[in-house]
């Protein structure tokens, strides 16, 4: 049975929102300083170029102008996620390797003034062929974007286990199919912006998005030679992240260095197209699956063989060409299993980690296995469980599986949305379909890998809380509270936050491996504990009882089943004050992961302590004059392992679906003319409308994970995914053919639709 | 700088409030709310009138500051998200925003909450196709605008919203 919790598993308002409401709360950009100078990039126009000169004494010369900048400034650092990965200066000092590399910078007065120095900046170019999508980069003479990568070839991930060809020989069926999805993107609401204050002893104060301050102000501590106690990433609302704030941006660089030279603090605000083209899009990928399955649908082998495009940097692309693989192998039991992903360098912007990443890897498997399903005459539903993972199972690269609700989530999508009455038996054009997925709660991240919190109590009984946690928008600031005042006894308007300042606040491992309630939670549950561990010494002496025997309860702590036996908190905390033992609680909580574990070199062990899961539903009805496709009605299912706050949840759902179903799957993608993106703002880049979403079913399953928080794991990511595999099938079962590149557009739906008239549609293509 | 046209001083009135100020022609409402008031609750997202994040009332209608000149408010009154709380708390709007979880990261959240406020002075009690429709063209990336037209519905609907 549920424990009577009084805080958490309780849709409470947040306790940032009203700030949010009011205007009231800063972002990076609203920042105001006495003197602040406005930076603004200069970015090759080039895809592919030499610099060979750049002469910045006109821009100097101009009134207002305070500094410029250039690569000859920087130390020449090249920063990257892995050691192995490091190819990227902040500045470029030999070449631009896409259209918008940074080559230099000003900080000047005003905008206008900026502006106008950028115009005076005089470089020479040799413009250089380019490579611009996959095939074009592993050509045999291809041009080389990274000189010490030969063939384009930037990051490999080899995985084999049991034996994929005899288990694919023997099998009943099998079946080869390519996906395609080209890029997607964030489209954030906070365009990219840093605000970098200097002062006279080398300390730098920076307020920028980020997933992560910790993982801010190390690297900046690198690229800028700086100690790292000077580098200090401080707290400011957050704009969205969707995985697209990981990293250090050389904005955050570029502005540091500004600041530095003018001694003057440096705002930068990127343009929306800049946010687009200049922070992280998602990878264009394309994969193929050859799957092998028994007469029952018990899927034998799989082996995928993926090709990203990574742009021109390598940004996380280690975990970025493991991560489709992961989520599939943890989704389905999988015994003979092969993946051979590589991620190619081409001349376009850089490609990082977003929300449904992977896509066309994801909603592949899923739309084979309703192939397969169709051509043995089985029930897809049936495929999708006998396949379905299991708790306490291992997946492929032999990770432990604790909790796992996916096949309740499965059940209860189908049971809500009544899929087996309607899958083949709806009207011509309408269709359902059903996807899963899973995603990690955390990755081995070695000494960045744990959260560390401190909780300090005032005197009158109010408590701070102090934890490098970061809140990208999702609320986990408000997760913190809950869990505080649950654990304390307290109302969630007696504690105050301390968070992401990385001057004040102890390591956390950010926010993108979707952690942050596991590691982040269980880190002030631990702390909360260890105050109340001190606070029940102090109240044990005076009430003569066992410390044992103690609760904190709505702000006095009492012997249990006595509640007249029992002390004001504000009353114990003075006692303590007295006796000079102040209350001052500790948690650390470091997710058990297989630190052996290596992306590239050595995938395989425990690759996080938890895994949530989910399934979607989607029931659609399809033009088929115009392919354009209504969405009648989504059923989103997530094992999120227990909801702290099911409001909260519900909102990451709904905004999954949308990002992960109806733009996945229905609109999103960049167009490109070689290395130019076409479509940089959301006037072309159609992300969706309130207009356009379905009614959202949005159910929760709790299996109380035995590691996390009060049995949280992750909330929302498993949704965003299964959502587009959802959307994927029901469509290809509203239109009975299967469009195998992705998003679905209503052209490659009437095509579909006319090839299919003249039975002329190839499924194996 | 001699390209440059004269700046000029207006009276703008900003939440009851009259301000004069010293702008260069092309600037921005937006960009004279944010830089010369201070008035940083009202959020570029695009700059070009797409996002609807810079949305504020003029007169009561809402307008994107992004496309607007400062000069162009002169003589009308403008509203923004700093103005719509009173000395009793929040707008309706803003509590039930807050109320219904339709704030995630909350960079979209005052041009919505002010789109918002448009619609129910003018239809007190929309329903949520009416809600919807009203804010049809203010993005919200986090949320997937379910809650938000929930606190919008209820924001009109009834006393306690």
């Amino acid at each position: 049975m549920m424990p009577d919790y009084k805080h958490i598993g309780r849709s409470v308002p947040r306790v940032d929102s009203r700030a949010r409401a009011t205007g009231e709360v800063k972002f990076s950009g609203d920042l105001i300083f006495p003197r602040m100078l406005v930076g603004k990039v200069l970015r090759s126009p080039h895809a592919h170029a030499r610099i060979l000169n750049i002469d910045t004494s006109r821009a100097e010369r101009l009134r207002g102008v305070k500094t410029v900048v250039t690569g000859r400034d920087t130390a020449g650092v090249k920063w990257g996620v892995f050691p192995y990965t490091r190819d990227m200066q902040m500045l470029q000092i030999d070449k631009a390797r896409y259209i918008g590399d940074e080559v230099a910078a000003v900080a000047a007065v005003d905008e206008d003034t900026a502006l106008e120095a950028l115009r005076l900046i005089d470089v020479d170019y040799e413009i250089l062929p380019g490579v611009f999508t996959i095939d074009e980069a592993l050509a045999d003479d291809a041009p080389l974007v990274h000189e010490d990568y030969p063939g384009n070839r930037n990051v490999e991930v080899n995985i084999d286990v049991g034996d994929v060809d005899e288990a694919l020989e023997k099998s009943h069926l099998v079946r080869t199919d390519t996906f395609i999805a080209p890029e997607d993107d964030y489209f954030m609401g906070e365009p990219y912006a840093v605000v970098v204050r200097p002062d006279t002893d080398g300390n730098l104060e920076i307020w920028c998005p980020n997933a992560g301050p910790h993982m801010k102000s190390k690297p900046l501590s690198n690229v800028l030679r700086l100690p790292l106690n000077k580098v200090k990433v401080r707290k400011v609302a957050i704009g969205g992240a969707f995985g697209g704030r990981s990293e250090i941006s050389p904005a955050d660089f570029i502005c540091s260095l500004m600041a530095l030279k003018s001694g003057r603090p440096v705002k930068i605000v990127y343009t929306r197209e800049e946010n687009t083209t200049c922070v992280r899009q998602g990878h264009g990928m394309v994969t193929k699956h050859i799957t092998g399955m028994d007469r029952d649908g018990r899927v034998t082998a799989r082996s995928s063989i993926s090709y990203l495009d990574g742009g021109a940097y390598s940004s996380t692309g280690p975990i970025a060409v493991s991560v489709p693989f992961l989520c599939h192998e943890q989704t389905y039991r999988l015994d003979n299993a092969r993946f051979h992903g590589v991620r190619v360098y081409t001349n376009k912007p850089v490609r990082g980690m977003i929300r449904i990443h992977g896509r066309s890897f994801a909603a592949g498997v899923d739309m084979q296995l309703d192939m397969m399903a169709e051509e043995l005459g089985l029930d897809p539903v049936e495929v999708r469980l006998i396949n379905a993972r299991r708790p306490g199972e291992y997946t492929a690269t032999k990770s432990y599986v604790g909790s796992c609700g996916l096949t309740e989530c499965v059940e209860k999508t189908v049971e809500r949305s009544d899929f087996k009455k309607k899958h083949g038996k709806l009207p011509p054009y309408r269709g359902i379909g059903l996807g899963m997925n899973s995603v990690q709660t955390g990755f081995p991240l070695g000494i960045r890998g744990g959260s560390q919190a401190i909780i300090k109590f005032n005197e009158d009984g109010g408590v701070t809380i102090i934890s490098g946690v970061v809140d990208n928008g999702q609320g986990n600031d408000n997760m913190l509270v809950q869990i505080a005042a649950e654990e304390l006894g307290l109302e969630m308007t007696d504690i105050e936050l301390i968070t992401a300042d990385t001057e004040v606040t102890p390591n956390d491992p950010g926010s993108y491996s979707m952690v942050t309630t596991f590691a982040g939670g269980n880190a002030v549950r631990l702390a909360a504990a260890d105050a109340k561990r001190q606070i029940f010494e102090v109240a044990a002496e005076k009430l003569e009882a066992n410390p044992a025997d103690l609760i904190a309860a709505d702000r006095k702590v009492f012997v249990k089943g006595s509640p007249d036996r029992g002390l004001p908190l504000a009353k114990v905390l003075r006692m303590a004050l007295i006796q000079g033992r102040p209350i001052l609680g500790q948690g650390s909580f470091s997710p058990k992961v297989d630190h052996r574990r290596e992306w590239v070199s050595n995938p395989q062990g425990q690759l996080s302590e938890a895994f949530s899961f989910g399934a979607t539903v989607c029931e659609v009805d399809v033009d088929p004059e115009t392919g354009l496709v209504e969405v009648l009605d989504v059923w989103a299912a997530q094992d999120c392992g227990f909801a702290i706050n099911p409001m909260v949840v519900e909102g990451q759902f709904e905004g999954s679906v949308a990002m992960g179903g109806q733009g996945g799957m229905l609109t999103e993608f960049h167009s490109w003319n070689d290395g130019r993106c076409l479509n940089t703002t959301q006037l072309e880049y159609k992300v969706p409308l309130a207009v356009d979403m379905p009614p959202i079913d949005p159910i929760i399953v709790e299996t109380i994970d035995p590691s996390g928080p009060y049995g949280a794991k992750e909330a929302g990511m498993s949704v965003a995914m299964s959502a587009a595999q959802a959307y994927a099938c029901a469509i290809a079962n509203a239109i009975g053919c299967w469009i195998k590149e992705f998003p679905i557009t209503p052209d490659k739906i009437v095509e579909a639709i006319e090839h299919k008239k003249r039975g002329d549609f190839d499924s194996n293509g | 700088m001699s390209n440059k046209a004269p700046k000029v001083v207006i009276e703008l009135k900003v939440n009851g409030e009259e301000h004069d100020i010293l702008v260069p022609p092309h600037l921005t409402l937006l960009e004279a709310l944010r830089e010369k008031l201070e008035l940083t609750g009202t959020k570029e997202g695009c700059g070009e009138g797409v996002c609807g994040s810079c949305t504020v009332l003029m007169d009561g209608r809402p307008v994107r500051s992004c496309l607007t000149l400062a000069v162009e408010a002169v003589g009308h009154e403008i509203t923004t998200i700093e103005g719509l709380a009173g000395p009793e708390g929040l707008h309706r709007l803003q509590d039930s925003f807050v109320r219904h979880g339709a704030i995630q990261c909350g960079f979209c959240t005052p041009g919505m909450i002010l789109t918002a406020k448009a619609l129910l002075d003018e239809i007190p009690r929309p329903g949520e196709q009416e809600a919807r429709e009203a804010i049809a063209a203010n993005i919200c990336r986090c949320t997937g605008y379910t809650k938000i037209v929930e606190a919008i519905v209820a924001a009109g609907g009834d006393d306690d919203a």
